[in-house]
């Protein structure tokens, strides 16, 4: 028998579930408390373990989804953050438009990892002696084509350790991500630096209580679903944001059978979060996270923000109704200013929120100079919200599917994503799931558990982790970023993809162990495998390999009870 | 969709299509392209977006091609990919959506002349041409087109398929003849009596870089372009004449290529030829998107780049300015040429050629008519005989009638073609007509 503790922090509440392998044991509720995020972590945490018997002497697992992360970057609380670059030849770094203070050191990384100029040492560090003058609290250090030679970052940890100590710790933009962007990897790395203080505090306030509560392992909810042990998020907090939208395709893959190519829509009061399934596996993010404007490497799960959701505010020209995309208060019948989707659902009497008379009355206002009865003007507005998530859905896979593709056969393929059913949560969804699958013409389910779904969803997660292969038998050289592994290719003739698979396999295990994860080595698959025959002047010289391995993530199904089910069609 | 958006790039690298693996048109030809625009992160950048290339379809091919047998038979599915993303970039500028676009695509095109056999020069299909045809097509006709070509090698099949069309001006600077594939694009050759003039030839002497490039662009082409007023400007941009290339002698730099991309501002840029691919074409693609962005490309600098080209900036060959000179004249005086000094006094212009096909092995001998017409740029008919080299001789027949037709050339067209069906040992014959059904539904 063993506990798990499922913990989601949303903006307006924290939810916590507890799960008894995969039975929903207890589900419980609190205010976030946004000034002290550990303390209505902590409360919600005890008012689910009331649910565990006495007998039970294991630790107990807990996972954590948190927007701790999310608002230090949203909100721009993170430390003022200096960063090192190494930029060399290319699209100069001022035109890079990143809104970071940027301390350009000269050196060249080339792309096959080549070294064409060494590290300037003088002036890197008349650098770190500026950058410690000026006060900046952390430090990131990104180089041009870092993850194919780790080098230059490595030397600029080395002098920060040898001569500035009290810079220390810094972000060395490879160990976070081995895809190439280096404006993005500039970006991680920036955010990464700034939130690891904020990180580290949020940590040590939940190690205090561990002990308390008898947890063992804590998991960090991840951007693409998967889990982070919380010791080690301390050095990659960055991987935790955007855990909320996760989280509910998390529980999606918990609570429902057979996903499919399903488009899923977390309705909320102010949007809706909109992601997609394809053969039953959650989109990811072609590049990584996009927050608050900021483009990232992080790996996260595919999801799009619609300004559209239950109190959105609503307007009517006499022709048209339009809705959102901004909030201005919650629903009238709730003793808000203006009319919301909400109050027209409380109007029709499908919702039992509020004084419906209230919105009846606002809709009857609404409507009045249009000579427009207020049942049909709900109705209008249902339409309308219906509509505009339809929109919405299409054109995210009008533009999915135009994504592009390098080789012959996948533009041959012309492989099409197209939802073959709607999977919706939140609070308005049991309402307008059903408008808006109708719109679609396809079939819908409502999940079960609304309320504690992304709770569900981070006690469904899994730990994961991932790492990047490089090898370049022409240079005799390969490189696993994220684990500071360099290597020399001993006889590079005899090395081929087998011995490349069996490499990144073994490093992948490596890093998950160093990392904390539990998995099975059965669990470990190559996800990208990219292999090239270099040819020089009409002889082959060598190939190039690229892998990218993981832990599989993978999710608990929890069992749905029959009380519980959720509205199904069909 | 951004605003903002400057440039499309129509990026297909075809990392599964080789003509053989140890071939310089292999797999991994645009790999470090790709590797250096996803690290510089221009993807990410508003100013540009990357677009899926779209599928050609025979019908486009043959509306550029007389292929024989047929279009079916000569072509691979990554011609039809390389020839359908080059339309993909000429519709997102049509249509507004992008201000310019990029096909940065593989395999190449501009030694495919309109008859083809197989491939020569590792090209099979000239894209640019099926762009040109389907955007002539969609405006009925009414549409000019300027291709300048700055490949290191002579553009002879994109010369050959415009070789009597006034309205599409085709400038190709290369490396000299005398000394590289394919060995035409002297400055004598200046187009068919129905356009002479339009077909411009600048060879460069082996050596020639930045300063050389840039004063044709300045000196010839610009005020050409002005002068001809095109619709559509595309560079068909080959990047073999960059210093590190394997295959030429050319001393172009990555900073030379981008100023080019800048003076010249064409709508759409299509990759030719370039095989230093590790050296060169990173640097260059990167250079030229900057340039067609509008963004800072002076920090694109070659690691190899030697000091010697550096000391070398804006020392101008002599044989380039004069040749310039000739050319300028040659096209401000192209409407009083006697042409009858050039092609005779006859009705019909003969041409025979024998055309080799390098990357198939194959020889073809063409012999050529033209009716020298007043009316219009006038019918021709063509027979070609393909000797491959294991193979039994292939001999077709076929007549053209061109754009805008005059009713007496595409009367006497039809006759022609009437006379073809019946003629003997003809193994295939073909009606080229870009206005009638043939060439479009069939």
């Amino acid at each position: 028998m063993s506990y798990l503790v499922g913990i989601d922090v949303g903006g307006t509440n924290t939810n916590a579930v507890l799960l008894k392998n995969d039975v929903v044991l207890a589900t419980a509720k609190a205010a976030t408390d946004h000034k002290h995020l550990h303390l209505g972590t902590m409360q919600a945490i005890a008012s689910v373990l009331k649910f565990v018997p006495d007998s039970v002497d294991k630790p107990i697992e807990l996972h954590l989804s948190t927007t701790l992360a999310t608002n230090a970057v949203v909100e721009g609380k993170g430390a003022p953050t200096a960063a090192v670059i190494i930029p060399g030849p290319g699209l100069r770094w001022e035109e890079l438009g990143l809104a970071f203070k940027l301390f350009p050191v000269k050196g060249y990384i080339d792309h096959r990892g080549r070294e064409q100029a060494p590290l300037d040492h003088n002036q890197l560090e008349e650098v770190l002696a500026e950058i410690k003058q000026s006060g900046f609290e952390a430090v990131a250090v990104i180089g041009k084509f870092s993850p194919r030679n780790l080098q230059h970052e490595l030397e600029v940890e080395e002098l920060v350790t040898r001569k500035f100590p009290e810079l220390l710790p810094v972000t060395l933009g490879h160990r976070l991500s081995g895809r190439l962007n280096f404006p993005r990897r500039i970006t991680t790395a920036v955010l990464n630096a700034s939130i690891a203080k904020i990180q580290a505090k949020f940590v040590s306030m939940v190690q205090e209580v561990k002990d308390r509560y008898n947890l063992g392992r804590i998991y960090l909810l991840k951007a693409d679903g998967g889990g982070i042990d919380m010791k080690v998020s301390i050095t990659r907090p960055i991987e935790t944001i955007l855990s909320g939208p996760a989280a509910s395709l998390m529980a999606t893959m918990a609570l429902v059978e057979e996903i499919g190519d399903a488009v899923v829509l977390d309705i909320g009061g102010t949007t809706t979060e909109i992601s997609l399934f394809y053969r039953g596996e959650p989109l990811t993010e072609r590049d990584g996270a996009e927050i608050a404007g900021f483009a990232t490497l992080v790996p996260a799960l595919f999801s799009r923000s619609l300004g559209l959701g239950g109190d959105s505010a609503v307007n009517y020209d006499g022709h048209k109704v339009s809705i959102g995309p901004w909030r201005e208060g919650p629903p009238v019948a709730l003793g808000g200013p203006r009319v919301t989707p909400t109050d027209a659902v409380v109007a029709l009497g499908a919702a039992n929120i509020g004084d419906q008379e209230r919105a009846i009355q606002a809709l009857k206002e609404m409507g009045a100079c249009y000579e427009i009865d207020p049942i049909i003007m709900a109705k209008k507005i249902v339409t309308a919200f219906s509509l505009k998530a339809a929109e919405a859905i299409n054109e995210i896979y009008i533009s999915l599917n135009s994504r592009p593709v390098y080789t012959v056969s996948q533009v041959m393929a012309g492989e099409n994503l197209k939802p073959d059913r709607l999977i919706g949560m939140g609070g308005p969804a049991a309402y307008f799931i059903p408008k808006i699958a109708e719109q679609m013409g396809l079939p819908f389910t409502v999940l079960p558990y609304h309320e504690a779904a992304n709770a569900i969803g981070a006690a469904a997660s899994r730990p994961t982790v991932a790492t990047t292969l490089r090898a370049d038998t022409a240079l005799g050289k390969l490189v696993v970023p994220e684990l500071d592994y360099v290597a020399n290719i001993p006889r590079p003739l005899l090395f081929n993809l087998e011995a490349a698979r069996r490499e990144a396999i073994a490093k992948t295990i490596t890093y998950a162990e160093q990392m904390g994860t539990l998995f099975e080595p059965s669990e470990i698959e190559v996800t990208e495998e990219e292999v090239f025959n270099m040819v020089r002047g009409f002889h082959m010289v060598g190939k190039n390999y690229t892998l990218t391995t993981q832990v599989k993530p993978q999710v608990r199904r929890i069992k749905k009870h029959r009380d519980e089910m959720g509205e199904d069609s069909e | 969709m951004s605003s903002k958006t400057t440039v499309g790039l129509v990026f297909f690298p075809a990392f599964d299509w080789a003509i053989s693996p140890d071939h310089p048109e292999r797999e991994e030809r645009l790999l470090y392209t790709r590797d250096q625009i996803l690290e510089e992160g221009l993807f990410d950048l508003p100013e540009i977006e990357e677009y899926r290339p779209q599928i050609a379809s025979l019908q486009d091919i043959e509306r550029a091609h007389i292929c024989v047998p047929s279009a079916q038979e000569v072509i691979t599915e990554s011609h039809l990919i390389a020839a359908g993303g080059t339309m993909t970039a000429g519709e997102l500028v049509l249509s507004g959506k992008t201000k310019r676009a990029f096909a940065l695509l593989r395999p190449p095109g501009h030694h495919a002349m309109r008859v083809v056999h197989g491939s020569r020069g590792f090209c099979t299909i000239n894209i640019e041409a099926v762009l040109i045809e389907y955007l002539r097509k969609l405006h009925g006709g009414k549409f000019r087109c300027a291709i300048v070509d700055t490949d290191a090698h002579h553009a002879d099949g994109t010369q050959d398929i415009y070789y009597n069309d006034p309205d599409i001006l085709h400038i190709s600077i290369h490396q000299d003849g005398r000394t590289l594939y394919p060995g035409t694009g002297a400055m004598d050759e200046l187009g068919g009596p129905g356009a002479y003039g339009t077909l411009i030839n600048l060879p460069l002497p082996p050596g020639s870089g930045d300063a050389e490039l840039l004063y044709a662009t300045e000196q010839l082409v610009l005020p050409l372009l002005q002068d001809f007023k095109p619709d559509l400007i595309i560079n068909a941009a080959g990047q073999d004449n960059h210093f590190t290339d394997p295959l030429t002698n050319m001393n172009i730099t990555a900073q030379g290529y981008a100023r080019m991309t800048e003076l010249l501002s064409p709508d759409v840029v299509v990759l030719e030829g370039g095989y230093s691919i590790e050296g060169a074409l990173p640097y260059v693609n990167v250079g030229i998107i900057l340039a067609l962005a509008g963004l800072d490309y002076t920090g694109v600098i070659e690691p190899e780049l030697p000091q010697k080209l550096i000391d070398n900036q804006g020392r101008l060959r002599e044989e380039v300015v004069s040749n310039v000179g000739y050319l300028q004249e040659v096209w401000s005086r192209r409407k009083e040429k006697d042409l009858d000094l050039v092609f005779g006094d006859k009705e019909y212009v003969q041409r025979k050629r024998r055309i080799y096909y390098d990357t198939d092995n194959i020889s073809e001998h063409q012999s050529e008519e033209i009716k020298r017409c007043p009316s219009c740029s006038g019918c021709r008919r063509v027979y070609s005989i393909a000797e491959r080299h294991y193979g039994r001789l292939v001999k077709i027949g076929a007549v053209l009638i061109p754009w805008h037709a005059c009713r007496n050339c595409r009367h006497e067209a039809e006759e022609a073609y009437q006379q073809l069906t019946t003629e003997e040992g003809l193994d295939h014959i073909y009606l080229h007509d870009p206005e009638g059904k043939q060439g479009d539904e069939g």
